[in-house]
């Protein structure tokens, strides 16, 4: 994806370098930048790394570098899933708006990060990009889930559907609308892979990088959660496979 | 995928108990073929599990049908704003 491969990976090291030299708080001007580095063997051959397009900005984490090759990666890899990121957005903001800005942050994040990226699995990649954003975004608005995220969430969720109550869930004569209902009432780790899997139509490693849990967690949630479902229907009267429960 | 291993690819015919693990993997196309056709043969003579699986095939048909339209307009300010951030003047 780089014009000169390895580029990415020696600007990194010039920048570590330059680090370990100046220290993260000094002014960084591009001709302080070390103009020769011994790179390590194990990096890979590459012509000459044009120094000259190096500027180490003053924060010194963002290297700029090549505009055309971030532009030309970033059409690549990240245009063609905005669509797919709106919509887990949805899913896991259950907001349109909020899922806009996720999916704006998580353009920005991914664009800053463009050139570290390998080309590998894009999509994967941008969703493990979206779970941070969301997960800043949520400690952002609820500091207190610092100190427990997931036991925080779990909270939240039992905070959303505190007025479900047994008698809420009432036999639908529609099948859709007791799945529906049923899927509602799932714990959030449940209802979020549902979504995820059996709504957007995610893979289970997909859904494992939004959730930032195993695929064999994804899958075993999923079982969980469909039977769970299943019960559900069972349990409020619902048709379920071709007779009443 | 569910791995499986030689001895056990090499099986003539699944049991229930066996389709019960692996149920919810088939029906997410998740077995490997020569598996997944053998419990494809088990489900055709196993009322049962035939029923088990029609069950959670109609709860996962009820859920994809669950996939919201998506706002033609909130993609078109996405990609906009993906214009925007990688410099494209034509799109900005």
């Amino acid at each position: 994806m780089f014009e000169h491969a390895g580029d990415a990976m020696r600007i990194e090291f010039i920048v570590e370098k330059t680090l370990e030299r100046f220290g993260p708080a000094g002014p960084m001007e591009p001709s302080h930048a070390p103009e020769t580095l011994r790179f390590p063997r194990s990096f890979p051959r590459c012509d000459p790394l044009p120094l000259t397009a190096l500027i180490v900005s003053r924060r010194m984490s963002e290297p700029v570098v090549d505009d055309k090759a971030q532009k030309e990666a970033f059409d690549r890899y990240v245009v063609p899933e905005i669509e797919v990121l709106y919509r887990v957005a949805r899913s896991i903001t259950r907001n349109p708006t909020d899922a806009e800005d996720l999916v704006q942050d998580t353009m920005l994040r991914a664009y800053r990060a463009i050139l570290r990226f390998d080309g590998r699995h894009p999509r994967a990649w941008l969703l493990t990009i979206m779970r941070n954003a969301q997960i800043n975004r949520v400690r952002r608005k609820r500091p207190e889930l610092l100190r427990d995220p997931d036991a925080a969430m779990e909270r939240l969720a039992d905070e959303d559907s505190a007025d479900l109550g047994p008698e809420a869930i009432v036999v639908e004569s529609q099948y859709d609308a007791a799945v529906e209902k049923a899927v509602d009432a799932l714990p959030e780790k449940f209802r979020s892979v549902v979504e995820l899997v059996d709504i957007q139509g995610l893979s289970y490693a997909e859904a494992a990088e939004i959730m930032g849990v195993p695929t064999g967690t994804v899958m075993s949630r999923l079982h969980r959660a469909r039977t769970r479902i299943r019960k559900h229907l069972e349990s409020s009267g619902a048709y379920v496979n071709g007779r009443p429960t | 995928m569910i791995r499986r291993g030689r001895l056990r690819r090499n099986k003539p015919e699944v049991n229930c108990r066996e389709v019960g693990k692996v149920l919810q993997s088939y029906l997410d196309n998740d077995v490997e073929d020569d598996f997944a056709e053998k419990i494809a043969q088990h489900l055709e003579a196993c009322k049962e599990c035939g029923l088990e699986v029609a069950t959670y095939q109609q709860i996962k048909t009820s859920l994809a049908a669950k996939m919201p339209e998506v706002d033609p307009d909130a993609i078109e300010r996405l990609r906009t704003f993906g214009a925007q951030i990688s410099g494209d003047p034509t799109e900005a």
